[in-house]
């Protein structure tokens, strides 16, 4: 039964038609996929179905008669939650609070706190986690707080679930869970609508797809188990897709690793870690979300302490206070998994983004920095990386993620480092962008920079690194060399983590 | 070394994507500086009107110019920490804590003119330097810091004035102060051509500072990274800014403009007392704001906020020759600023459409373009 359909929807932006006769049925008990590529529509078709944007043509079905929203709330009110990308809880609040939020209940005008938490622990229970409603939302991991949104979005009785980008930072374990909701939800006879970058994903919890290509729709409702993951990935780009061939690359295990950590401790609870990368070398660091991966990272930058071991670069004992340190005496960077928040100005061009580790090498006497000498470093690096802009002067905010994380690599690069520490390149970024991606951290690595790539993302590491090492609980848990074949060590690594028959975490 | 980016992986970064253009560029109209400006010359001509009096060269135009140049200065002084997206509260009090010491100087050690002014200006940099300290050190917010050191300053200023003077304030003036109170560009003469003289040579401290303000941010690393600081800390710390000392430099300087407007003050005036500085809080925001700046932090205009001050200032001054009472006229100000800056929110609204298309927004910065991820 088709519970509802958005149906040759067209929506005009000046300049462009961001859809062009988009048409999208959700059946009641089953999980669509919307597919596509940054750009193509989906969001934008989001926005239209959710009332936030009004559509310039075509017509919006719930149960076959024709609705028309003006504002998220009335969508919401109809009966059509949807969990968009980036988190949305409040963090001054309680999980009861923010998965309450659209109608506290209140007794004589007051917030009703024992009914919060009934209330709350409702749709917990009925998304079997275990979170206390209590809980301040800060105190989430993000996977828990992800599924703390679908219990928001499912508290308004919503029957059409429309889910953006759910696993985008979440772990395979954590998306596992996330699966197991999903499917509940479809047996309890709800549509979703599930948005994603990753196939395997997709394979595995869809019925049915829609896939979107400038703004169109060049497959409408097809059957998933018709279709070939590269069938799918056909109509996305438009053309024939070749898998990723990346050339051959060896690592000279004779040279000294440029990067070495022996038996380091830090404030946040990393003990006896051991790790080395050599110069040209992909050293993969994986480990679920919170196993302390990036506080890793960030401890080695100067931001967190080190209370024990001792750090060497180029052979030396090294003790590094900040970024600064680190990108001065060093010449260690770090692209941060945060993109939005730590890795780009979004307020601020492009120019300056990528500039801005190396004004201190291009100052003059008053700390006068030419415009030409940064101009011509930025244009550089804007055409190497194919950073698609109408101007240097364009503000970062108006960016696609990849283009962003292209801005984020880029600053790094111009800063001339030799260890770059690369924390999830890839979340949110599509297929095509994605094998770019992995092209250049290669080809980095075959240029001699070493590199400590922090992934979660399981595909991507096997890709590229030459050793895996994975990390539980603050500690290293052990270190595999990488045969890039999938099957073989996506095994070895899953049994890494769970050794010794605990779970995680 | 480098790490150049190989031809391979250039290639494969080149997407047949269209080019991500930003919303065009806001029409000039809807430029908020220009529509200032307008706003600005269009006062002045109404209140010359109503009151031709208003062109007087030495009894308005010099008093008013002068009193522009030095809310210029406590403008610039706010704009300095704005620009980290901190605020100053203290602008004032370091203003009067600086002329204190240059009242000292001149009182106790009988300094000249300048080497007065240098001895508050190093002062002001030194006590917003602490402000600035203090924050970067224990993380508290700006708002509370300054807070504090005004109530500290405004307790311990007075004590120290009674101490050391008879009926709170210095009598011993430099040679020159008098002079430069009363001088205009025309005693400035290069040959035969002198300048107006409705400018007040006062108003010169305040191009400098202009200057000098304008070239740190627009051409010097130490403008930029203070932008960038104030754009997110975060991504500053994580780009190699020391953000810490970024800071205290924003503060600092602050420190410095607003002992110099202290000075300003305290020539234009006459006196070296306690009380200098009282009524720069608010006007030290109203300028940049005005005029652009973005309170949040990341971007600044120095013309902006020339013209904002001018704004209010002709406003103050024109109501005040049309004899509107003092009460009456923070009322008439309250209500003109309000509209100035409600119908450049609008104009912004209505440019922001007349491109885009897309539905009303609700914060300054462009839209992020339809169809990305979020």
């Amino acid at each position: 039964m088709t519970l509802f359909q958005a149906s040759e929807i067209v929506k005009v932006f000046p300049g462009v038609r961001a859809l062009d006769g988009v048409t999208l049925s959700l059946e009641a008990g089953s999980v669509h996929a919307l597919l596509g590529e940054n750009g193509a529509g989906k969001s934008t078709l989001i926005k239209v179905i959710t009332g936030l944007y009004r559509p310039d043509g075509g017509r919006l079905l719930l149960d076959g008669q024709e609705v028309s929203f003006g504002s998220p709330h009335e969508s919401a009110s109809a009966g059509i939650g949807v969990v968009h990308q980036e988190r949305n809880l409040i963090p001054g609040f309680t999980v009861g609070e923010n998965i309450l939020l659209q109608k506290l209940p209140t007794s004589r005008g007051l917030i009703d706190r024992s009914a919060i938490r009934s209330e709350a622990s409702r749709w917990l229970a009925e998304l079997e986690l275990d979170i206390d409603p209590d809980q301040p939302v800060t105190e989430l991991s993000v996977a828990q707080a992800q599924l703390v949104e679908i219990a928001k979005a499912l508290s308004i009785e919503s029957r059409v679930l429309l889910l953006d980008e759910p696993t985008a930072s979440i772990t395979p374990n954590e998306a596992a869970l996330l699966f197991r909701v999903v499917q509940k939800l479809k047996d309890d006879g709800r549509a979703v609508l599930f948005v994603s970058h990753k196939l395997e994903e997709v394979f595995q919890i869809c019925d049915t797809v829609t896939v979107l290509r400038d703004g169109a729709s060049v497959l409408s409702g097809g059957a998933l188990s018709d279709l070939t993951r590269d069938q799918v990935v056909d109509l996305m780009v438009g053309r024939v897709h070749e898998a990723l061939n990346l050339p051959e690359r060896t690592v000279d295990t004779s040279v000294a690793p440029i990067l070495e950590l022996r038996g380091v401790g830090t404030a946040t609870g990393h003990a006896e870690v051991d790790l080395t990368v050599r110069p040209g070398e992909i050293v993969g660091l994986y480990g679920l979300v919170g196993a302390g991966r990036s506080e890793l990272a960030k401890a080695l930058l100067g931001l967190d302490r080190i209370t024990a071991g001792e750090v060497l670069v180029r052979g030396k004992a090294v003790k590094i206070r900040t970024v600064r340190d680190a990108l001065r005496n060093h010449k260690i960077g770090y692209v941060t998994e945060n993109r939005k928040e730590e890795g780009v100005f979004l307020e601020q061009s492009v120019a300056r983004n990528i500039a801005v580790t190396i004004w201190d090498r291009l100052r003059k006497p008053l700390g006068y920095v030419p415009a030409k000498a940064e101009t011509a470093i930025v244009t550089s690096y804007v055409e190497q990386l194919g950073i698609r802009i109408a101007s240097p002067s364009q503000l970062v905010g108006t960016l696609s993620g990849g283009n962003q994380q292209k801005v984020s690599l880029a600053k790094w690069l111009a800063a001339q480092t030799e260890i770059l520490i690369i924390d999830e390149p890839t979340v949110g970024i599509d297929v095509r962008t994605k094998d770019a991606f992995h092209t250049l951290i290669w080809d980095l690595a075959a240029n001699g920079l070493a590199i400590l790539l922090i992934t979660s993302d399981l595909p991507e590491m096997i890709t590229l690194a030459d050793r895996v090492v994975v990390m539980r609980d603050h500690r290293i848990q052990g270190e595999l060399p990488n045969d890039h074949n999938y099957d073989h060590m996506s095994q070895q690594v899953i049994r890494l983590i769970h050794a010794e028959g605990t779970t995680a975490a | 070394m480098s790490a150049p980016v190989s031809e391979t992986a250039t290639q494969a970064l080149q997407e047949d994507a269209p080019v991500e253009k930003p919303p065009r560029g806001t029409p000039w109209w809807a430029n908020q500086r220009i529509g200032l400006l307008l706003l600005v010359v269009l006062l002045g001509a109404l209140f010359g009107v109503l009151r031709p009096a208003f062109f007087n060269q030495q009894l308005v135009i010099f008093p008013l110019l002068r009193d522009i140049a030095m809310f210029t200065v406590v403008g610039l002084a706010q704009l300095c920490v704005l620009s980290i997206g901190h605020m100053n509260l203290a602008v004032g009090r370091m203003a009067a804590f600086s002329m204190m010491i240059t009242g000292i100087s001149y009182d106790l050690f009988h300094l000249t003119l300048y080497s007065g002014l240098l001895v508050g200006l190093v002062a002001g940099t030194a006590i917003g330097a602490l402000a600035g300290w203090v924050i970067a050190r224990t993380g508290v917010n700006s708002f509370v810091v300054t807070l504090a050191l005004d109530f500290l300053l405004l307790g311990m200023i007075p004590l120290v004035y009674t101490s050391l003077t008879d009926n709170a304030a210095f009598v011993v003036k430099p040679p020159g102060m008098r002079e430069l109170r009363n001088y205009s560009l025309a005693d400035v003469c290069v040959g035969n051509v002198c300048g107006s003289p409705a400018v007040p040579q006062l108003a010169l401290f305040a191009v400098v500072a202009m200057v000098v303000v304008g070239w740190i941010y627009s051409r010097t690393r130490l403008g930029r990274e203070l932008l960038m600081t104030g754009s997110s800390v975060r991504a500053a710390e994580l780009s190699g800014i020391p953000t810490a000392r970024r800071v205290i430099t924003a503060h600092a300087m602050s420190g410095c403009l607003a002992a110099l407007a202290g000075f300003m003050l305290a020539v234009s005036t006459g006196s070296i007392k306690a009380t200098i500085g009282e009524e720069f809080m608010l006007p030290s925001f109203l300028g940049p704001i005005l005029g652009g700046t973005l309170l949040a932090g990341g971007f600044v205009s120095i013309w902006g906020t020339l013209i904002g001050t001018a704004l209010t200032s002709v406003i103050r001054k024109g109501l005040d020759l049309l004899g509107v009472g003092l009460e009456s006229l923070n009322i008439y100000l309250g209500l003109i600023l309000l509209v100035a800056l409600s119908t450049d929110r609008v104009r912004t609204l209505l440019s922001d459409r007349s491109v885009l298309g897309g539905p009303p927004l609700t914060s300054p910065p462009p839209p992020k373009r339809e169809g990305e991820p979020r």
